[in-house]
């Protein structure tokens, strides 16, 4: 047997940029090169606290953008990081979205609080290449107008595709919608419903309704992606923290396509 | 090829091996049981043949030797990271044949299963295994029904019939080491067992409906969640990572990696809270079936391999195999249910 | 007409009743612990001179009450198999009990049944009574396996609680937390996680082995060593009832009984020669002679271990009338 390479010592990664999007979530702009999806996720290390895995939420020529929410010990010490210094990564890891399956379509990305990071990357890709896409709508939610993130990036999402962008709760006269992301599915209009693709990520009971909702409204479950979030300690599949049934979500997710997804019960 | 030792031939073989190998066998640990003027009986390196429990199944199993409880991976500064230093030398496991079986499905985890973990791998590729002949079943076991009572993918298997140790070596290794100190050639094989008193029925019907089931609530209240069946089980290879620091500021350290249960809290905590399976009957729910449903849905055969260390070691003397036996009602109720 | 000694067969183990003509007949079994067979005796015994009953003592012993004054060389020929059997000291073959003062060594289930248990408390008060029995001094000597105290040690002369010294392998540590939890919930908190691993507060653990029971990877074992607390001068009784002090901790087996035989002497020497009865719980010389001169006797010619932890001032309160 000849020894391989070693995947749990992790690299070095300059940040680039600190983009602050609230008081607690931060997108940090690190080097690197090499093959990465939107969907797929880091390790990122801080020697003093350990790891946490972070999905991508942006990809760049030369750079990816983690947006990390300042939950736990880990991502706090995190925050204390400047342009110019540098965090151990490991990754990525993870099958990731493939935009393939969402081209030619009428898409729908629905997303709660952090779960528009891992999905950034396709509204961006669609954003960008926007005739790739039959159309594409955008549902975003946030708890409150303080929690949403990527304010400017939704400035030119706005331009090229449908958005709609909503809280849970707001004072009044917000100039934001107010109310819960599945409000909002059955006003959606389709040109052919059974050909239109969905990508939902959020927090487990609103991802619960949301394929729910797109169900009623008449999305086949073969047309539905979902990234489910678990504890993932390795990322490479040895520590079975993320294992459901006989599914490891680093290795054979985070995305899935909802006709297996919808059987990951823990 | 087949021999017979007596005592001292056979330590003459195990001083030779001890120059280049880390011998590892089930020993007794006096008083290091968990209640007071108890033994345990769990591996550790031994210099003679005596030291061998050969009348016990040992309350811990080998696993330990090819997963550290507590394994260090490297060692790091701000900017730099080093890895750990391998064992210098090489290892000889003596293990029954239920846990030789269950070095399949370590490897499975840890040299398939998406990355090759190179920790394991280093360690792997320098163990030998002599297999310990299982003359009769002990109480809890029920490796005949895993079909895991027979084995042949051992270095050398040892028997001791009270005077002799027969060996059975297929090592080219060992050849001399034996040739040199043999009392007798004669045939030999392991001895095993061919039937036990615990059986299991696994049904060949289970589907995730079964997770509706009734039959998992009871344990909500047996089960404290101690992890200690996840513990001795030899099959199961789940971790979690730690970063140790030498220094207040934290800028120089280690990360280790310790054993993990899927039984204890926290296994599931995700940052920011949230946590998946908090009932303990969930917990017992997903451990069994991993070892035999899951696991072989996604690798072909079944994880456990009816050691019943579990069993013997729970301190509410919940008896996983029990549960294997309830799974077959648990299928019937769950389809009334549906149809 | 009867003529007694009274003093001499309560010495024997005989007890005036307040049924004239009758008295009870006291057994002791160390440690409380005894084969079964011996019941079967008392049993006969019982049925032949007593009323057909038995009590049960407060101190792990048994009462044949109804039991005529003639017929106590006849008990005494039937205790004589029971009290051979549990090997207990004796000057007159066949003459039952050589003294009654120092009583019955009790001890809770120990480590032979119960988990908890730090040790074989019956096997230890075995000990004891072989080395301090037969004497008419008044002591009175509990064991309990652990810091649960089910024996209620603390309301004794001589209070023995068990101990364990934890040892911590922290390569075989998961951090699942268990003993940390356990300790601060079922014992003194002496417990914390710090980078993972368990640091223990040494001068807060009471031995109680706690984390030892809960730990599911073996990180925590027992010490080989056996340890003990020694908690002194417990009573009950109508002047100043009184809970026992801690003394030593971490003491090992031979100082604990070589510091109850130097108390023997150390009563012989201060014991009110007016006592009632030369009786008189050792509390109150304690009290008399100032503790200092106590530890004095007590100490002399003991080796605690190297670890042990010696109370330096010893202060007891309880009920004062």
């Amino acid at each position: 047997m000849k020894l391989n390479h070693n995947e749990y010592i992790p690299f070095l990664s300059e940040i680039k940029e600190v983009i602050k999007h609230t008081d607690i979530e931060y997108t940090f702009r690190m080097s690197y090169i090499g093959n990465v999806k939107p969907g797929q996720f880091f390790e990122v290390s801080i020697p003093k606290y350990g790891e946490a895995p972070i999905s991508v939420s942006g990809i760049g020529n030369d750079t990816v953008d983690l947006t990390i929410r300042r939950v736990g010990k880990v991502t706090e010490e995190v925050f204390e990081k400047y342009a110019g210094d540098k965090l151990f990564l490991r990754g990525p890891y993870g099958n990731g979205f493939d935009v393939e399956n969402y081209k030619g379509k009428e898409l729908v990305i629905i997303a709660g609080g952090t779960g528009l990071s891992p999905v950034k990357g396709i509204v961006d890709y669609f954003s960008q290449n926007a005739s790739e896409a039959k159309s594409t709508t955008l549902i975003a939610g946030f708890k409150s107008p303080n929690d949403i993130l990527f304010t400017e990036d939704f400035k030119s999402w706005e331009k090229n595709m449908n958005v709609i962008l909503t809280v849970d709760s707001a004072e009044e006269n917000s100039k934001y919608n107010v109310g819960l992301v599945t409000q909002y599915i059955p006003e959606l209009k389709f040109e052919n419903i059974s050909e239109a693709v969905a990508v939902v990520v959020g927090p487990p009971a609103m991802m619960r309704f949301s394929t729910k909702g797109l169900l009623d409204v008449g999305f086949e479950e073969k047309n539905i992606w979902i990234s489910q979030e678990r504890k993932m300690c390795c990322g490479i599949g040895k520590c079975g923290h993320c294992k459901v049934d006989d599914t490891y979500i680093c290795l054979d997710g985070p995305v899935f396509n909802y006709t297996k997804g919808k059987d990951l019960i823990d | 090829m087949g021999y017979s030792l007596n005592i001292d031939n056979m330590n003459t073989v195990i001083k030779k091996w001890s120059e280049s190998y880390l011998i590892y066998a089930p020993k007794c640990f006096e008083g290091g049981g968990t209640f007071s003027d108890t033994d345990v009986v769990r591996y550790g390196q031994i210099e003679n043949v005596e030291e061998i429990v050969f009348n016990k199944k040992s309350d811990f199993s080998f696993k330990e030797v090819l997963l550290p409880i507590s394994e260090t991976l490297f060692y790091f500064t701000e900017d730099s990271v080093k890895e750990a230093d391998e064992r210098k030398k090489k290892a000889i496991i003596f293990l029954r044949s239920c846990d030789l079986h269950s070095v399949r499905r370590l490897d499975e985890i840890y040299l398939n299963n998406g990355f090759e973990d190179y920790y394991y791998k280093r360690l792997r590729e320098n163990v030998k295994f002599i297999l310990l002949g299982c003359k009769s079943s002990f109480e809890n076991c029920f490796c005949v029904d895993m079909q895991t009572n027979k084995v042949d993918s051992y270095h050398a298997s040892i028997d001791y019939d009270g005077e002799s140790f027969l060996i059975d070596n297929k090592c080219s290794d060992f050849e001399n080491d034996f040739e040199n100190s043999f009392n007798k050639k004669q045939d030999v094989i392991p001895s095993y067992v061919t039937e036990n008193h615990v059986k299991v029925n696994i049904p060949d019907n289970i589907t995730l409906d079964i997770i509706k089931s009734k039959m998992w609530d009871e344990y909500d209240s047996r089960c404290i969640s101690c992890g200690r069946c996840n513990f001795v089980c030899p099959t199961c290879t789940c971790f979690t990572m730690q970063d140790i620091f030498y220094t207040d500021n934290g800028k120089a350290g280690e990360r280790r990696r310790v054993w993990a249960s899927c039984m204890v809290d926290g296994y599931t905590d995700v940052a920011g809270g949230g946590s998946y399976r908090k009932n303990n009957g969930q917990r017992m729910r997903f451990k069994v079936l991993h070892k035999v449903y899951d696991y072989k849905k996604r690798n072909g055969y079944h994880m456990c391999v009816g050691c019943g260390r579990c069993d013997d070691i729970c301190p509410q003397y919940i008896s996983y195999s029990n549960c294997i036996n309830k799974l077959e009602n648990a299928m019937k109720e769950v389809n009334e249910i549906e149809s | 007409m009867m003529d007694l000694n009274t003093k001499q067969l309560k010495r024997n183990a005989f007890r005036v009743t307040k049924v004239r003509g009758y008295t009870a007949s006291r057994i002791r079994v160390p440690g409380g612990h005894m084969q079964s067979k011996y019941l079967v005796m008392l049993h006969e015994i019982a049925e032949k001179y007593g009323n057909g009953t038995i009590h049960i003592t407060n101190r792990q012993g048994f009462e044949i009450p109804g039991i005529k004054f003639e017929s106590m060389p006849e008990v005494n020929k039937l205790l004589q198999p029971i009290i051979e059997g549990l090997d207990i000291n004796q000057s007159d073959k066949g003459q039952g009990y050589s003294a009654a003062g120092t009583r019955n060594i009790t001890a809770c289930i120990g480590n032979q049944v119960c988990p908890y248990g730090c040790y074989d408390t019956t096997n230890f008060a075995r000990k004891i009574e072989k080395a301090v029995f037969p004497h008419n001094l008044h002591f009175k000597i509990a064991l309990t396996g652990c810091h649960n105290d089910c024996a209620k040690v603390r309301m004794h002369d001589f209070g023995i609680i068990g101990m364990t010294m934890p040892q911590y392998d922290k390569d075989k540590c998961v951090n699942c937390g268990a003993c940390v939890k356990k300790c601060e919930k079922k014992s003194v908190n002496a417990l914390q996680t710090v980078n993972y691993k368990v640091e223990r507060n040494e001068g807060k653990c009471i031995g109680c082995g706690e984390c030892v029971l809960n730990c599911p990877t073996g990180a925590w074992t027992r010490s080989k060593e056996k340890y003990y607390r020694l908690t002194l001068l417990g009573r009950s009784g109508k002047k100043n009832p009184r809970l026992a002090e801690n003394y030593v901790k971490w003491i090992d087996e031979e100082s604990i009984i070589k510091i109850i035989k130097n108390t023997y002497d150390y009563v012989e020497k201060y014991i009110d020669p007016n006592a009632f009865e030369g009786k008189e719980h050792i509390g109150y010389i304690v009290d008399r002679t100032g503790f200092k001169e106590y530890e004095k006797w007590a100490l002399k010619d003991v080796k605690l271990p190297e670890i042990a932890e010696v109370s330096t001032t010893m202060y007891w309160n309880g009920i004062k009338y």
